[in-house]
């Protein structure tokens, strides 16, 4: 986004909306760092900041590639054309019942780079995903990060879209759940050189018993469990067959 | 999306915080679910939420209609919005179980009052989506306070420094408890900010 400099009245209400912290007042006007911004669309959004003069505009370039990546990302009113899943998009548990993406025996996982408050890099999102691809995991394909990727095989991206910012993305895959311990010991090694944070979600089956036995591995492992989640209901049709 | 999961906060005030969301999946039932979930919406706007809203036009704390929310549904449309209520959340789901619709049902909540709620109505929950907290930097995170209110927008768009402002606003008795968590549910666009919880954190801030 940027600021229309002539309808500026400088009044500054929009300020602390910015969750990039890209908005700044110069010399009496509000101003955007385009390299800070997101593109979440939050400061022109007339129910949100209200600005009094409409001062607020699209960047240019944010309609292509690589600009369009940071929109895409941060703005949730945005659909990809994949997907069909709005904003970062991910199907992951919300449709299991009737997708069947992660069956018993398996987990699945949703590491929500940047998330919350920091953003993230394409670049951070790299050296994360590489160290994955080298456990030979299979990323989600109907998630829009995958489609981003030069190499899903090795978890790489083109040079000229990682430096884009943006509010969060969603590095997703499934996997045997055997494999539970080696696929937490990347994540926890690349947590310790991040510059960001992540937000990490595992996806998993309900036993017949209606217990959530991988709780107490991941508890074994050192990993905190959040008393809340998200609970599929089981309301879906047609139900996937296991 | 896994914006409802993340949600900080301690057993008791999460008590009282609960986010549907109703949605089809593309490619498998997503034909003709858009008239089903206009059912929903009129089942879940009679149930009084304490928030409403949708992705393409924001919620009823910024301004949005019932109607405008049905008028922008999309073809693969979700219903989402937050109960502030546990009694609330129950009585929309036997509804929805009632009508017996075929789309996806998801609860945000601590799962055993889920759980709980599921095993009243005889439903089998079929998958969970853990939250395994947060990792990396985290030292340069702002206080709990401030990341309890920015987590019930798991888009992403409630700034940390727009809740540092009104809790500065708050305790110079500039603005009120309740106001101040209204305007700051104005740019989580899809209805998942939970105003009364955030009510509660800025009364922390409010001079005695």
């Amino acid at each position: 986004m940027k600021v229309n400099q002539d309808k500026c009245i400088g009044c500054g209400i929009c300020v602390p909306y910015c969750p990039a912290f890209a908005i700044s007042m110069v010399n009496g006007k509000a101003y955007i760092d385009e390299e800070m911004c997101f593109e979440c669309g939050n400061c022109g959004r007339p129910r949100v900041v209200r600005c009094p003069t409409s001062a607020f505009e699209e960047s240019e370039g944010v309609a292509v590639i690589p600009r369009k990546i940071r929109k895409f990302f941060s703005d949730p009113t945005i659909s990809d054309a994949v997907t069909k899943v709005p904003g970062r998009g991910t199907e992951e548990s919300k449709t299991n019942d009737v997708t069947g993406k992660v069956s018993h025996g398996e987990f699945g996982i949703g590491i929500e780079m940047g998330r919350p408050c920091h953003g993230t890099t394409l670049h951070q999102v790299e050296q994360m995903t590489r160290a994955l691809a080298e456990l030979n995991i299979e990323f989600e394909d109907c998630n829009p990060v995958y489609h981003l990727m030069e190499d899903p095989s090795k978890g790489t991206f083109p040079d000229e879209i990682k430096d884009e910012r943006m509010v969060s993305c969603i590095i997703e895959f499934s996997a045997k759940e055997e494999k539970l311990e080696a696929v937490m010991d990347v994540i926890k090694r690349v947590a310790n050189d991040l510059d960001t944070v992540f937000s990490l979600d595992l996806i998993y089956r309900f036993d017949d018993e209606g217990n959530i036995p991988i709780i107490q591995k991941l508890n074994d492992m050192g990993i905190l469990v959040r008393k809340n989640a998200k609970v599929n209901l089981g309301m879906g049709r047609p139900m996937v067959k296991d | 999306m896994t914006h409802s999961l993340h949600r900080r906060g301690s057993e008791e005030s999460l008590e009282n915080d609960y986010i549907i969301l109703v949605t089809a999946a593309y490619g498998y039932n997503h034909e003709g679910a858009r008239d089903k979930l206009l059912q929903v919406l009129d089942v879940v706007f009679e149930a009084e939420p304490d928030n409403l809203g949708s992705n393409e036009t924001g919620t009823i704390y910024s301004g949005v209609t019932l109607e405008e929310i049905k008028e922008n549904l999309t073809d693969v449309p979700r219903v989402r919005c937050c109960f502030a209520s546990k009694e609330k959340m129950f009585q929309v789901i036997k509804k929805i179980n009632e009508m017996d619709l075929g789309l996806s049902v998801v609860i945000s909540g601590l799962i055993d009052n889920v759980v709980d709620m599921a095993n009243e109505l005889d439903l089998k929950p079929h998958s969970v989506n853990l939250s395994l907290e947060v990792w990396g930097n985290v030292d340069s995170l702002p206080p709990e306070d401030i990341l309890e209110v920015v987590t019930m927008c798991g888009h992403g768009l409630v700034a940390s420094g727009l809740v540092e402002k009104y809790i500065e606003d708050v305790s110079i008795g500039k603005i009120t408890p309740r106001k101040a968590a209204e305007k700051v549910s104005h740019p989580c666009v899809c209805g998942f900010f939970n105003p009364d919880r955030a009510e509660k954190i800025f009364e922390k801030y409010a001079p005695q």
